[in-house]
């Protein structure tokens, strides 16, 4: 009997050894011939360069305040893209705002991938009432307005990186634990995780062995959104007033801070961190755009 | 001859900038002038946030803000009040807009005489009279603990005995001699005049009588008023307070908070006090940026801007407006929490106080933060208007910005930065050690509530902590909503839960509003009310106390001098109560530091009545 039985192994791999290299090829060869795609790693990169590269080339005090020297203009001596309101050189602010932004953003949306990734495959795999009180969960935590929810513990507990990060994820969540659910519906009647069944293999090992492994590709690509999100909710926040204390700062607070001199023409405190975030965010969903093209497989083929 | 000449003119200028009246003073204003026309409807913008939601003249907790008792005193003629004269400059106790005529004190002080001006009428054609003030007097004697404006030891707690000796004049006994200029200006400007007549009755459609005269009757109209005072949906339609005594009327009321005005065409007080507008409306806005955008389309003639506008200035002034900010009766500071758990004993020491002092750049922070709106505190008795209150030796900054003398005071008294950070390296009580309750190694940290939503707040906090940091102070800010900060900043004892703030400001508008005496009874005194960093010293309550019952102005300079120099609180730039931009064409503003107003003085010139028959 076992041996007429063909080895039982999953997808990936099935095609583990022969086919990997072929595949991957072919996932990077459809990723790299979207020019969007392309655009924005680059973009990202240069951002990426500019955040944390950019303070060795310009060196500016990011710390203690000079109002002897509040809002300079673009092309003053000594401060390219002029100074904020309190003196603080604009180019090296945008600098160091956006490590907090990119970082805050990487973080939430890695966290909220991860945990929403886990709680979906759970659902998904064992189904019945597992699944029916943990997406009643999902549904409910869905049904309040993830800004109110924002606002609400941002203003108990004082924001700062961890804490930042924390509750951004803990909104963030809900989107990919609901399609990674979709996803492990269908996988758990699949040949190979049944066969693991009767084998003896237990639940964790069929979330974390195979259902997780198999929805990479929507993980992945729901990843980029999840982070261009955070990214924009760290914005949203801090345009609320409710980003890290400073002397730290953010995109979404220099933005803030810039709007309150609209009416004197001060555009140098207002596009720059503006600019610097749609790139940003447009960066990710272009990214995400080119993964979920390139794990397609009706496009693969 | 011309030496003389000149005496003059020094003792009158003297005159004029210091005040001369015995019981309220004068504080210097600007001069306000033009040719009235009449009528005309003004729309006045209420400040953000700010909801009219009380008439009632005796006002009840919660319900206290200022601009309550601005509209209801154009209804209800205050007896004393922080009054301006038409056509001259500075603020007294009494006036044309005033019921009251000057207090006279005995030799003693200890029994002072109010005169009601005469021929006033309600406007239901009864006379004001003596009845109508002891009617308060009853009210608020038998229901203090539900008036807003009660605080212990003080009115009616300080008055023996009310008497009356004729239809307009009273004569209150007072428990003790106090200093007729802290009681006139800061006790008898809380008196009333209600409509006796109209009121004094226990249930709705019950016999009007002398109720008030019995304890129990007094409770029981007192509650009958307060029930109709909170039923804001029906003070335009509410007869009992159509009665009225001040040159304006009710003409509406909406539960936005909307409240529009009329002249009280039955209105017999002096003739100055006769409105020229047809109309006032004030109203309400949820946030300055709505305020700001109403303002622009022109649909507020008497609004404000914020102050990092104030760079626009010559925009609005091209628009036909006047900007012109309103500068408050009021002291600005951080409160220190001299229990706080963590930095009591820092707090306590004088040094650490007076180094925190010289890293706050005042000037800069008004000039640069403020646009220029602002002024530097420099003590408890406001630096700006100009008073009598204020001697020569508190107009001088007694810790100006210097981070090196900052430096120095933390490092005679054994504090060494470490990593960024000063910390004590030689404890104990000596004169060059760290002070008591200071443990080897304690690291110079603080924790400050600040109230968030202003830019100008936050940017202040900024430069703080970017100046104390200068000397190795380490501040963390925590921004929290206003009532936040104002439920967190409450008096505590040490280590007791909730008392592990270390300073708090709450002061975006000004911290502390003074009646027209400047005493700091209920700000740091001993177990004062809004003493809420706990901050205690015998000789403040000692010199504090000589304000209220010693007549020489020298206790107020003393107090003043004192208390700026021994910084109970860290003094911060004063902002103004708003940067007012008014039509060109309205005139007859003047804006009354105790952030009351006076909209029967308001009037447009020729050159508005010309447009606005144009337009017809």
């Amino acid at each position: 009997m076992s041996t007429t039985a063909a080895p039982v192994t999953a997808p990936g791999q099935e095609e583990a050894a022969p086919a990997t290299p072929s595949l991957a090829r072919r996932t990077l060869r459809v990723f790299t011939g979207n020019k969007l795609a392309l655009t924005g790693v680059v973009v990202l990169a240069l951002l990426l360069a500019f955040s944390y590269l950019g303070p060795l080339l310009h060196s500016t005090e990011q710390i203690h305040t000079d109002l002897s020297r509040a809002n300079l203009p673009p092309g003053s001596p000594g401060h390219l893209l002029g100074t904020t309101d309190l003196g603080y050189d604009m180019l090296g602010r945008l600098m160091v705002a956006g490590r907090t932004s990119l970082e805050i953003g990487l973080a939430a949306g890695l966290l909220a991938t991860l945990f929403g990734t886990v709680y979906g495959a759970i659902a998904g795999y064992f189904g019945g009432w597992v699944d029916a009180t943990m997406m009643r969960v999902t549904d409910a935590a869905l049904a309040i307005p993830a800004m109110f929810l924002l606002v609400v513990v941002a203003a108990i507990v004082t924001p700062g990186k961890g804490v930042l990060i924390m509750i951004i994820a803990a909104v963030a969540w809900l989107s990919p634990a609901r399609l990674v659910r979709g996803e492990a519906l269908a996988l758990r009647d699949r040949e190979y995780v049944q066969a693991m069944r009767m084998m003896g293999g237990g639940g964790a090992r069929a979330v974390f062995k195979h259902i997780v492994p198999n929805a990479i590709g929507t993980v992945i690509v729901n990843c980029t959104f999840q982070i261009a999100d955070a990214i924009l909710y760290v914005s949203y926040l801090a345009f609320l007033g409710l980003s890290i204390p400073p002397p730290s700062a953010d995109w979404g607070s220099m933005l803030s801070a810039g709007i309150t001199y609209t009416q004197n023409g001060y555009w140098w405190l207002i596009f720059p961190p503006g600019i610097a975030i749609v790139l940003v965010v447009a960066a990710f969903n272009f990214i995400g755009d080119g993964l979920r093209d390139a794990f397609e497989v009706r496009l693969r083929k | 001859m011309r030496s003389l000449r000149s005496a003059a003119a020094v003792l009158l200028t003297l005159t004029a900038v210091t005040g001369c009246t015995r019981e309220g003073g004068r504080i210097d204003m600007g001069p306000t002038g033009g040719t009235p026309v009449e009528g005309g409807t003004v729309t006045m913008a209420l400040p953000p946030a700010a909801t009219p939601n009380w008439i009632f003249p005796i006002g009840a907790p919660g319900y206290g803000g200022s601009y309550n008792s601005g509209i209801y005193s154009l209804l209800f003629t205050p007896v004393y009040d922080a009054v301006q004269e038409k056509g001259k400059a500075g603020l007294a106790s009494h006036g044309p807009g005033t019921l009251g005529l000057e207090p006279a004190y005995s030799d003693d002080n200890k029994t002072v005489t109010v005169p009601l001006r005469e021929g006033v009428k309600w406007s239901d054609g009864k006379p004001v009279t003596a009845r109508d003030l002891e009617f308060w007097f009853r009210l608020v004697k038998a229901n203090k603990a539900e008036w807003a404006g009660y605080s212990v030891g003080t009115m009616p707690d300080n008055v023996k005995r009310f008497e009356t000796l004729d239809d307009h004049t009273v004569r209150l006994h007072l428990t003790r001699a106090y200093n007729p200029d802290w009681f006139t200006a800061n006790q008898l400007t809380l008196l009333r005049a209600l409509p006796q007549h109209a009121w004094d009755a226990k249930t709705d459609g019950g016999p009007i009588g002398d109720w008030d005269r019995t304890a129990e009757g007094a409770k029981a109209v007192f509650a009958r008023l307060m029930k109709h005072a909170k039923s804001l949906g029906s003070y335009g339609s509410d007869p009992l307070w159509k009665t009225v005594n001040g040159p304006w009327k009710l003409a509406g009321w909406r539960d936005s908070g909307q409240v529009t005005i009329v002249p009280n065409e039955k209105y017999t007080g002096p003739e100055s006090e006769r409105p020229h507008l047809d109309k006032v409306v004030f109203k309400p806005f949820t946030t300055a940026d709505s305020e700001y955008n109403v303002l622009r389309s022109g649909g507020v003639d008497y609004g404000y801007i914020p102050p990092s506008v104030m760079a626009q200035k010559e925009k609005f002034e091209g628009r036909g407006y006047r900007v012109d900010p309103w500068e408050g009766w009021a002291a600005t500071y951080i409160v220190y929490n001299f229990n706080s758990t963590h930095a009591g004993p820092m707090m306590d020491q004088l040094y650490i106080r007076q180094a925190m002092q010289h890293l706050v750049d005042q000037e800069a922070m008004s000039d640069v933060i403020w646009q220029g709106s602002a002024t530097p505190t420099l003590g408890p008795v406001p630096a700006k208007p100009k008073s009598q209150y204020l001697s020569e030796a508190m107009e001088e900054n007694r810790y100006p910005y210097d981070v090196a003398r900052a430096r120095r005071l933390l490092a005679a008294h054994g504090w060494r930065a470490e990593d960024g950070t000063a910390r004590c390296v030689r404890p104990g009580t000596g004169e060059d050690q760290c002070g008591k309750g200071i443990e080897q190694g304690t690291a110079l940290e603080l924790t400050l509530l600040s109230q968030s939503g202003s830019t100008e707040t936050t940017n202040m906090m900024q430069e703080l902590k970017s100046s104390l940091s200068k000397a190795g102070i380490d501040l963390t800010v925590r921004q929290q909503p206003l009532n936040s900060v104002l439920g967190s900043s409450v008096p505590c004892r040490a280590k007791d839960p909730g008392c592990d703030w270390d300073m708090s400001f709450f002061g975006t508008a000004g911290s502390w509003y003074y009646p027209l005496n400047p005493s700091g009874e209920q700000l740091f005194s001993t177990g004062a009310s809004a003493n809420f960093g706990n901050y205690s010293d015998k000789r403040a309550d000692r010199v504090i106390r000589a304000v209220q019952y010693s007549p020489d102005m020298k206790a107020v300079h003393e107090y003043g001098e004192y208390l700026a120099e021994q910084l109970p609180v860290m003094w911060m730039p004063n902002p103004a109560y708003q940067v007012s931009v008014i039509r060109n064409d309205l005139r007859g503003v003047s804006q009354n530091p105790t952030v009351s107003f006076a909209p029967q003085h308001w009037y447009y010139v020729k050159k508005h009545a010309e447009r606005k028959g144009a337009e017809k």
